[in-house]
């Protein structure tokens, strides 16, 4: 990697070039953090309706499954990797899982499909209306994402392709995959248990005194959900993975440097393996809460700009691009920023466009800003 | 770096403040309008129609662009209804994404209205729709009339040729279902109907029907579910020497759906024979009095289905209808 670099970004930066303060700041593992903070501090500032517990509530919604779909990619890009492929993974086991829960079919719609009259019918799926649907259908999901990511692992382990090339091919295969099995429709009529995973809450919370007969129902906000729940699991199991196992730091050994990984008796291939497996399961788990949510099994559900705010979530929390540096919790902190930023440009009202454009130089800004802390910090260990 | 640092900082809090500014303005009403693209005449002129008139009335107009992402328009919609907006006007990207914000805003007692594309689930909102069923079936009838005529000068039996627009919209089952009721009632004037499948999309279109004129080059009847796919039709037709005005040899019966002002400039031109006509206009005035009529009387959960009876515009009948159609305004206001 470091070859690729042209020799003037190589230069170290001057000591004092910076203040001290904004040096240790930027230094900071949870530079990050602080920047949400302030950001939501001087955005609350102008636009005060950010801190209405309604639109917290709404905001937070957003952010689980895209945690989710952002923790596999954190571990992708801690061994220097990238997948592009999180995307069609999603789109893929959304249609799988769906296809075995669905208690109703249309044959206008289907009928051409390849696993018409076999796995879908106007009956449904093979499961509709059976006890073990749901369980079936997310266990599906699941190892949908899981043999994804396993197809993408091997390929770029044993074959040594560039992670980017092999995932930008998966991405065209599977999201392909999944809109010629579904003829690109959607798979609708989910049982209920499942679609409560999507947005269902445990508990409420109202705001206020009751002055009137009657509570709105918007003013009864989900607190404890669901998605909450699952997300913040696979955060936990993700973090403990990562800083308390010896896989753990086998993935940070080999983002650091492979060769040297592979020297130190670090199983390399198989780390890289483990390593997709595991983004193809959480891009799993995100397609469970965003099928859920909308209701539907969708082959198109990780297209559109999915794909900018997965990496751009993960990169503004502070994973290196360039590996062997990452945690969960910045990937937890930055997918807060990006809701967030998502949310004040929304209050701007802003079109969709410049959304994206603001997006985008933000994640350029989150790239430029990893540069410059490897250059500090390696300015920092002469 | 400090120099940049700060002037960085003034423009943020400028921009901030302008932004602010705006958002302050909203003291009275507001409507959201959460649609998908604006890549056709048709949608051009229905979020004119909607904005303006909204505008106009002192309402603050929210405009949320899913740009084709369900998930994305569910939570602009959230967004919308957690900042307190009074209604929403929604053109989804499907109808069973459709179902799913409807179902979003009357759970959070916001009324809503959708405009032209519905849910599938229409029982729940301000449905604003076109008969599309009847407005397809009376544009093909005035492609059958043309047919005849072909059938009594040849005697030999027509192909037609539908392209379908996406079936997950309701708008386009409902188009097709007009064009099969029509073409079906004459099985002595036609051959079985191909059927290319769009998606809404002018490049899967063009691929489609390509295939199709290769492996038929006698297709002689094409139906559009959309107008806007007539530029398509003809560079796929031109080539082949089959892109000719009605009354000349190898001419080509063509129908559409939309009444844009590109078909009607091709109507006008004589390469199209009809197109069936959803009054955009009243479509748009639909689902404004219906949502603002609900925020005044305090209904959250408005359910109705306002239908738009359209009608067929025709080489016919054009002297007549042109005037009343909107894409025949607008190509006179250019």
């Amino acid at each position: 990697m470091s070859d690729t670099i042209p020799a003037p970004l190589l230069r170290r930066p001057r000591s004092s070039a910076l203040p001290a303060l904004l040096r240790r700041l930027l230094l900071d593992e949870y530079f990050v953090l602080y920047l949400t903070v302030a950001y939501f501090a001087v955005s609350a500032f102008f636009f005060p309706a950010l801190l209405d517990p309604r639109n917290i509530s709404n905001q937070l919604s957003n952010v689980w499954p895209l945690l989710a779909v952002a923790i596999g990619q954190t571990f992708v890009i801690i061994i220097a990797g990238i997948d592009l492929s999180l995307g069609a993974t999603m789109g893929l086991a959304s249609v799988a899982g769906a296809i075995v829960m669905t208690s109703a079919a249309d044959k206008l719609l289907l009928g051409n499909s390849p696993v018409w009259g076999w796995l879908l019918s106007e009956q449904g799926g093979i499961l509709a209306d059976q006890p073990v649907a749901v369980a079936v259908g997310i266990a599906v999901i699941l190892v949908t994402g899981g043999l994804v990511g396993l197809v993408n692992g091997v390929f770029i382990a044993r074959f040594r392709l560039p992670p980017f090339m092999m995932t930008l091919v998966t991405l065209m295969l599977f999201s392909s995959a999944a809109i010629w099995i579904t003829q690109s429709q959607n798979i609708v009529n989910l049982p209920d248990g499942f679609n409560r995973l999507g947005s269902g809450d445990l508990v409420s919370v109202y705001f206020g005194e009751k002055v009137t007969p009657e509570i709105k129902r918007r003013d009864i906000l989900p607190f404890v959900t669901y998605p909450m729940l699952i997300s913040l699991a696979l955060a936990i199991a993700a973090h403990l993975l990562l800083s308390r196992t010896v896989f753990g730091r086998q993935v940070y050994a080999v983002g650091n440097n492979p060769k040297a990984a592979e020297i130190s008796g670090v199983p390399v291939r198989r780390t890289i393996i483990m390593v997709f497996v595991i983004a193809g399961f959480c891009a799993a788990v995100a397609a469970i809460l965003y099928s859920a949510r909308l209701q539907g099994g969708r082959p198109t559900i990780g297209g559109g700009s999915a794909l900018l705010d997965i990496i751009g979530a993960t990169v503004i929390g502070g994973t290196s691009l360039a590996g062997g540096k990452g945690k969960i919790p910045w990937t937890f902190v930055g997918v807060l920023f990006f809701v967030l930023l998502s949310n004040t440009l929304n209050y701007m009202r802003l079109s969709a466009f410049h959304i994206d454009v603001v997006k985008g130089a933000i994640i350029l800004a989150a790239a430029l800003l990893d540069v410059l802390r490897v250059r500090l910090a390696a300015g920092d260990g002469r | 770096m400090n120099g940049i640092t700060k002037a960085a900082g003034i423009s943020l809090a400028a921009v901030f403040m302008a932004c602010s500014a705006g958002a302050a303005s909203a003291a009275g009403t507001t409507v959201c309008y959460a649609f998908q693209d604006l890549s056709t005449g048709f949608w051009v002129a229905g979020h004119s129609a909607i904005v303006d008139t909204l505008k106009a009335g002192g309402v603050e107009v929210v405009e949320l662009n899913g740009g084709h992402d369900a998930n994305r328009q569910l939570e602009q919609v959230k967004d919308c209804i957690a900042q307190g907006g009074n209604g929403i006007i929604l053109t989804a990207d499907d109808g069973d994404s459709g179902t799913v914000v409807v179902a979003a805003a009357q759970e959070a007692d916001v009324p809503i209205a959708t405009f032209n594309r519905p849910p599938s689930d229409m029982s729940k909102g301000i449905i604003v729709v076109a008969d599309n069923e009847a407005v397809a079936r009376a544009a093909v009838d005035a492609m059958v009339a043309e047919a005849e005529k072909k059938f009594a000068a040849t005697g030999k039996k027509l192909k037609p040729l539908i392209l379908m627009g996406d079936l997950g919209d309701p708008n386009a089952v409902q188009r097709r279902a007009g064009f099969m009721n029509s073409v079906g009632a004459h099985p002595d004037l036609f051959e079985a109907p191909v059927e290319v499948a769009t998606k809404w999309n002018s490049q899967v279109a063009l691929a489609g029907l390509e295939a199709a004129m290769t492996a038929d080059p006698s297709i002689d009847f094409i139906f559009t579910s959309s107008d806007f796919l007539f530029p398509t039709i003809q560079s796929v037709l031109e080539p082949i020497g089959k892109w000719k005005k009605a009354g000349e040899a190898d001419h080509v019966i063509l129908g559409g759906l939309d009444g844009d002002d590109g078909a009607c400039k091709l109507i006008q031109d004589g390469y199209v024979d009809s197109t069936g006509v959803q009054d955009v206009y009243l479509e748009a005035e639909l689902a404004l009095t219906g949502i603002m009529d609900a925020i005044k009387a305090g209904d959250a959960r408005p359910n109705a289905v306002k239908l738009d009876p359209g009608f067929a515009l025709s080489q016919a009948n054009y002297a007549e209808m042109g005037a009343k159609t909107w894409g025949c305004q607008v190509l006179a206001a250019k």
